[in-house]
């Protein structure tokens, strides 16, 4: 019953009330007149870089005040590939949004080397800067006279292999572009691809421990929304006929970002509800005009505070990062982590590592070992050295000396995703879920390093793809089982209790199926039904071969869990071995129990 | 609860695609575009007083051959060459439009010269100077776009007169021009006049971009060059930089700026420094003026009053309203005039009513118009005015014969 | 030598705003990591204010003075309205997004209530006439006052920020907000008065460019809010020395390059130095690198 409903609501949902609508518009355009077939031309043009933006910005998170630049790269592409070398029309589209990509990830290579609000004047620049070059560089462009006699499907003189192009016939061409952007956009953002795109957006930190590599996230958002601004950009160039700078101002900029934020950001039919009505509203309300300025400062001054998901939160339009809806899942609750065979070698071995800040020593000379499938707690009072050893494990910090060898290699100051890629997974001391995702999309995140498939394979949805993203989601719904979440899968982590969101994330770090599992004071704040469900889900990464490494205070959660314990004191080990052996030990009491004890009884 | 939500979402989204024009049947109809808000609706805005007032007058004496004229589309581009596109189409798409009044400006005329010459029906220019917008070739008097009439201060046309005045005055010429294609073209056209009169080509060209809030590398540079007059072709604001830059940097040479620059704004941003400025300019608004002309502004005061576009002498309009108003006016009534001749709404037989007028008394000109001859001023419509103080109002008076 | 001399006077001018409208920029920065995107229409404001209200007969003094108190008091509900109700939300798209928008919306009210046309700035810094002759070379006496005022208030409020009680609090509160909080430093209103006092060198600021152009429209401010930020970041975000510094610089080689190669090619050179700084030095030349924090 409840699949059936869900299967309804897939059916109806607002995309597929826009593709029918779209299809509806394709068929009405032969009997419409021409002024109308070109204001939805001006309407489909402006949602793909609505689209383009709300890739960037609403999925990656990186915000972007230049995107008329990538728009006007586009736009004077096609222009000069086929007025100038007379290149068809579907190739110089092709070669704009070949384009737009190559400048957008350019672009990507000093924007990655900044962030917030450097980023955002990085490219205002950007768009400023194509602005004068398109002036002063006449010789290419035309400069400030424009470059005219671009042929136009407007004017009858736009042709593909002998055909002339009219408006309509232009329009469908245009609509199918919009179509297949959509659908592959769509595809896209419902893969690992699109939820990394959103866990750099959230937190780059987190992403890192995810296995995803900052960087590369951020190369890759650029390229593809320069790729279809340009699109863009080359199909308008086609529709006017007639190129000038002053198309591409910075209004035209704020513009794009208007659409899109009014739309609602990350969501995908936002940006077309966004784009269509800021198409008509200069158009059929002449007074919008007057106060042009005014409606677009008050939009940007308060939609962020007021509505905050836009029109599509208004219409309580939803897109969901996982391919859920799409699949016929198949569950095996046994495949949730891979059974590893022991192994006599030590996994980690941490060689003498000594950690610096600016003089002061957070660890000085910390060595230890760690089998397959046993469990080590980290102990000590606040700021002796335990979250900095592992954060220097998992690659937030680089040693300043000393040696990390996981599976027999050196990783001491490799980078934090290429050390979760190898399969060392940690939570934080505050989770750091996506908020807006749901639970299961938030396990689901974890898996990231498993796929395999490419790009384009999650665009088309091929059967490589779906292959592994069944899978994977397999595997989420018998973690989400183990966690004790399956009742909670669908819903927003963000609404529920802080108890839950810890479980959510020691379940997200077991779905990189990891080899080694970093938990920092995963107990903290949980109930004790919680924290029977975590110490559940300890023994099962336990029984699966998965070395653990935990650092708590509460010794009842410890007790009975763990293998060895290691005593930390200003950035020294003072203890290790079993838990009897600790409470007994003198330095120990000195250093920690003492007070720490007393406190718990 | 979706499904309402749904609901509103399509009838909003239909409510925008739906077109709504009841006209009234049997009257004559044109269509305009022009920037009547934004920044440069200094220019747009005077149009749209001045083709009301024609069509006003015009009905008042019963219509065209008792037809009533109506403007039928009458839409806001803000100079925006997107807007004026999508806006022109919407004008050629109500079949009932005969002709059309175009943009304020040579950037978004350029965006719809194609769809209008390709659309045949009659189209105005009144203000875009660029030349290519009537004739293509970019030869003045030669193959003129079919159904394109422009009654805009040619870039060619001025340099004509610039060009003159300069070869017979000075010796080392240093240009100065705005980066937009008004200025481009009135830069380049400027040197070819030299050329023609005889005059060394300019020793300095050097560009600015509008709202550019100093000028001292480019007037340093002129300065350096060591011209001995600066010919600057632009709009009001930025000219009143130039001329305080140059104020700054004690270059006393003349400063002969071109008629875009020549009212209010720059008046009131160069202060006391505008005396002494020369400007070119179309000289119907000189004393005396002839009937046409001094018909038109009293009938601009009697509607309008003593407003901007006038000008702070209540007495006498400013020169500037030949390039903000009245080339509407004069664009409209030819426009009109045509199809009284053709007594028909054909696009051909329009522009055949319109090349058929010969000495047609207008505001700034005596237009007259041929199959190869599509614009209506010619150099000798242009004189050299200085910027005089009488009492506290600033004058232009002619310098030129 | 003279030709030099003259780029280097009107470089150091506009340099020295540059610079003020930067400090203006990097006090609200301080106080709440907030940079503001509105701050060019502020700009704007102040001038057009002045502008108006000399051309209805008001005097000078009491012109300027409502002028900067306006923009004090647009800076305050900017805070109230684009920043406080943004600052729980992670990241900075937020405020990002609703500064930009209350500069836009200033513009836009600027052209509905004083219409779109630049409104003549009358002298009131000397005349543009005025000029003084150094080695050969005419120097405006306005290009000097500019620069001295400028100068003087940007050194003033570094003095003032290090030395005074109040420049304590700014720091504290700029370097941990709730810390500062712990020490009793009234954390609020120290955000409020960083806010007004950035209006009010916004104010000045506007002023005096509008004093060497002798206009301001609607749209006065955006492109030199673009060209401050440039010599902050050149500079180093939160240093006041390397504002000026920043500011000086950018001025000095817009000119010298507009001088000597290109006036067009002059409008790029502040873009080219951003996007090479971020690239290869993002803390500034006076900036500390912003350590991660976990």
């Amino acid at each position: 019953m409840k699949s059936m409903l869900n299967k309804l609501q897939g059916v109806i949902s607002n995309a597929y009330v826009l593709i029918v609508l779209m299809l509806a518009m394709a068929v009405a355009a032969p009997f419409s007149d021409a002024g109308t077939v070109q204001m939805w031309c001006f309407a489909a043009i402006n949602v793909l870089l609505a689209q383009s933006v709300n890739l960037l910005t609403g999925i990656a998170g990186q915000i972007s005040l230049g995107h008329a630049g990538f728009f006007a790269i586009g736009a004077y592409t096609s222009a000069i590939a086929m007025t100038n070398w007379g290149v068809p029309l579907p190739l110089a589209v092709a070669f704009s949004s070949l384009m737009g990509t190559a400048v957008g990830y350019l672009l990507s290579i000093p924007a990655g080397r900044v962030r917030e609000f450097y980023l955002a004047m990085m490219s205002l620049a950007f768009g400023l800067i194509v602005y004068e070059l398109l002036r002063e560089w006449r010789g290419v462009t035309g400069g400030v006279m424009g470059m005219r006699g671009i042929p136009s499907a407007q004017i009858g003189t736009l042709e593909l292999f002998g055909i002339e192009l009219g408006t309509v016939e232009y329009f469908w061409g245009l609509l199918f572009a919009v179509l297949v952007v959509m659908w592959m956009l769509r595809n896209f953002v419902k893969s690992h691809f699109g939820r990394a795109f959103y866990a750099v957006h959230v937190s780059e930190l987190s992403a890192g421990s995810l296995g995803i590599s900052q960087g590369a996230t951020k190369r890759f958002a650029y390229a593809l929304s320069g790729c279809i601004a340009g699109l863009a950009g080359g199909f308008y160039a086609f529709l006017v006929g007639y190129l000038t700078p002053e198309s591409f101002t910075m209004m035209r900029s704020v513009e794009i970002l208007v659409m899109t934020i009014v739309g609602g950001l990350g969501s995908l039919v936002g940006p077309v509800l966004g784009a269509v009505l800021f198409t008509y509203l200069p158009q059929k309300l002449q007074a919008f005009n007057d106060y042009q300025y005014i409606v677009y400062g008050l939009v940007l001054l308060l939609t962020f505070t007021l509505l905050p998901k836009g029109l599509a939160g208004l219409f309580n339009v939803h897109t969901r990062f996982s391919k859920r809806d799409q699949l016929k899942l198949t569950t095996d609750a046994n495949a949730a982590l891979t059974m590893r065979t022991p192994a006599f070698d030590p996994l980690l071995r941490v060689e003498d590592v000594v950690m610096e800040f600016s003089g002061l020593r957070a660890l000085a000379g910390v060595s230890l070992e760690l089998r397959r499938g046993s469990v080590m707690a980290l102990v000590g009072p606040n700021g002796s050295g335990k979250s900095t050893l592992v954060n220097v494990i998992s690659g937030i910090y680089a040693p300043t000396h000393g040696k990390i060898y996981f599976q027999g290699r050196n990783i001491s100051g490799l980078p934090s995703h290429v050390i979760a890629q190898a399969g060392v997974s940690r939570t934080f001391q505050d989770p750091r879920n996506v908020p807006a995702f749901t639970v299961r999309e938030n396990v689901l995140m974890g898996a990231n390093r498993l796929y395999r498939h490419n790009a384009l394979s999650a665009a088309v949805n091929a059967k490589w793809a779906k292959v592994e993203e069944s899978r994977e989601l397999a595997r989420v719904e018998a973690l989400l089982g183990a966690a004790g979440l399956s009742d909670s899968g669908d819903k927003v982590i963000g609404d529920l209790p802080y108890g839950t969101q810890r479980l959510a994330e020691v379940a997200r770090a077991l779905a990189s199926d990891p080899e080694l599992l970093l938990l920092d004071e995963p107990a903290a704040g949980l109930s004790e039904a919680e924290a029977e469900q975590l110490v559940g889900l300890i023994r099962l990464a336990q029984r699966h071969g998965v070395a653990v490494i935990v650092i708590d205070h509460h010794m009842d959660f410890l007790a009975g869990l763990v293998d060895e314990v290691v005593v930390f004191e200003a950035g020294e080990e003072i203890y290790r071995g079993d838990m009897d052996g600790m409470r007994t030990d003198p330095a120990v009491i000195e250093a920690y129990l003492g007070a720490e004890e007393t406190e718990n009884a | 609860m979706t499904k309402t939500k749904t609901l509103t979402a399509i009838s909003f989204v239909a409510a925008l695609f739906s077109t709504t024009t009841v006209l009234a049947e049997d009257t004559i109809k044109i269509g305009m575009t022009s920037a009547l808000t934004g920044p440069y609706n200094e220019f747009g805005e005077g149009n749209r007083r001045a083709v009301e007032l024609a069509v006003e007058q015009w009905n008042a004496q019963g219509g065209i051959n008792g037809r009533e004229i109506e403007v039928a589309e009458l839409l806001d581009d803000q100079l925006n060459p997107d807007r004026a596109v999508q806006n022109m189409r919407r004008i050629l798409d109500n079949e009932e439009i005969v002709g059309i009044i175009g943009p304020a400006g040579s950037g978004p005329t350029l965006a719809v010269m194609d769809m209008v010459e390709a659309d045949g029906r009659p189209y105005m220019n009144p203000i875009a100077q660029t030349p290519v917008i009537t004739y293509p070739d970019g030869t003045t008097g030669e193959n003129p776009r079919g159904n394109i009439f422009s009654f805009a201060l040619q870039n060619d046309v001025e340099a004509v007169a610039m060009g003159q005045y300069l070869a017979d005055n000075f010796e080392r010429v240093g240009v100065i021009h705005e980066s937009t294609a008004y200025g481009v073209t009135g830069a380049d056209q400027l040197a070819a006049s030299l050329d023609k009169n005889g005059a060394d080509e300019p020793v300095a060209v050097y560009s600015y971009n509008q709202g550019a809030q100093d000028m001292t590398a480019q007037v340093a540079r002129l300065k350096r060059d060591n011209v001995d007059v600066i010919s600057a072709i632009g709009l009001g604001t930025d000219l009143a930089v130039l001329r305080r830059t140059m104020a700054r940097l004690a270059v006393d040479v003349p400063l002969l700026a071109s008629n875009g620059a020549l009212g209010q704004p720059y008046q009131e941003g160069a202060g006391d420094l505008t005396v002494g400025t020369l400007g070119t300019m179309i000289g119907a608004f000189s004393k005396p003026m002839r009937e046409a002309t001094a018909d038109f502004a009293q009938a601009y005061k009697d509607k309008y009053g003593t407003d901007r576009w006038w000008g702070n002498d209540p007495q006498s309009p400013q020169l500037f309203m030949a390039i903000s108003v009245s080339n509407a006016y004069d664009a409209a009534n030819i426009l009109f005039e045509g199809i009284r001749r053709a007594e028909s709404t054909e696009p051909e037989a329009i522009i055949n009513g319109i090349e058929s007028i010969l000495d047609y008394e207008g505001v700034n000109a005596v237009y007259s118009f041929s199959e190869g001859r599509h614009h209506g001023i010619d150099p000798d419509s242009i004189k050299v005015f200085e910027y005089v103080k009488q009492g506290s109002n600033m004058h232009l008076e002619p310098v030129t014969e | 030598m003279d030709f030099f001399i003259q780029m280097l006077a009107s470089g150091l001018s506009v340099g020295a705003v540059y610079a003020l409208v930067g400090l203006g920029l990097n006090l609200t920065f301080w106080t709440t990591r907030v940079l503001n995107f509105g701050q060019g229409a502020v700009l704007m404001v102040g001038a057009m204010v002045t502008a108006v209200l000399i051309a209805s007969g008001t005097h000078v003094i009491f012109a300027v003075a409502v002028a900067l108190l306006t923009a004090a008091f647009i800076l305050i509900l900017i805070e109230a309205l684009a920043v406080r109700p943004l600052a729980k939300a992670t990241g900075s798209m937020g405020w990002i997004v609703s500064t930009l928008g209350a500069g836009i919306l200033l513009q836009g009210l600027a052209s509905w209530r004083f219409g779109t046309q630049a409104v003549a700035f009358p002298d009131v810094l000397f005349s543009s006439a005025d000029t003084v002759q150094f080695l050969g070379a005419y120097i405006s006496v306005q290009y000097i006052a500019v620069f001295v005022i400028s100068v003087l208030i940007v050194v003033l409020m570094e003095l003032f920020l290090r030395r005074s009680t109040w420049g304590y609090a700014v720091r504290a509160v700029a370097h941990d907000n709730e810390f500062a909080a712990l020490l009793g430093i009234p954390v609020r209103r120290v955000v409020l008065a960083s806010f007004m006092v950035s209006g009010l060198l916004a104010g000045v600021a506007g002023i005096l460019v509008s004093q060497v152009s002798g206009t301001v429209d609607p749209g006065f401010g955006m492109h030199l809010l673009i060209l401050a930020f440039v010599a902050t970041v050149v500079g180093g975000m939160g240093s006041a020395f390397g504002s000026l510094v920043g500011g000086l610089l950018l001025g000095v080689l817009e000119k010298l390059v507009g001088g000597y190669w290109s006036p067009a090619a002059a409008e790029i050179v502040a873009f080219i130095l951003l996007v090479g700084v971020l690239t290869i030095r993002p803390q500034g030349l006076f900036g500390k690198p912003e350590a991660v924090k976990v």
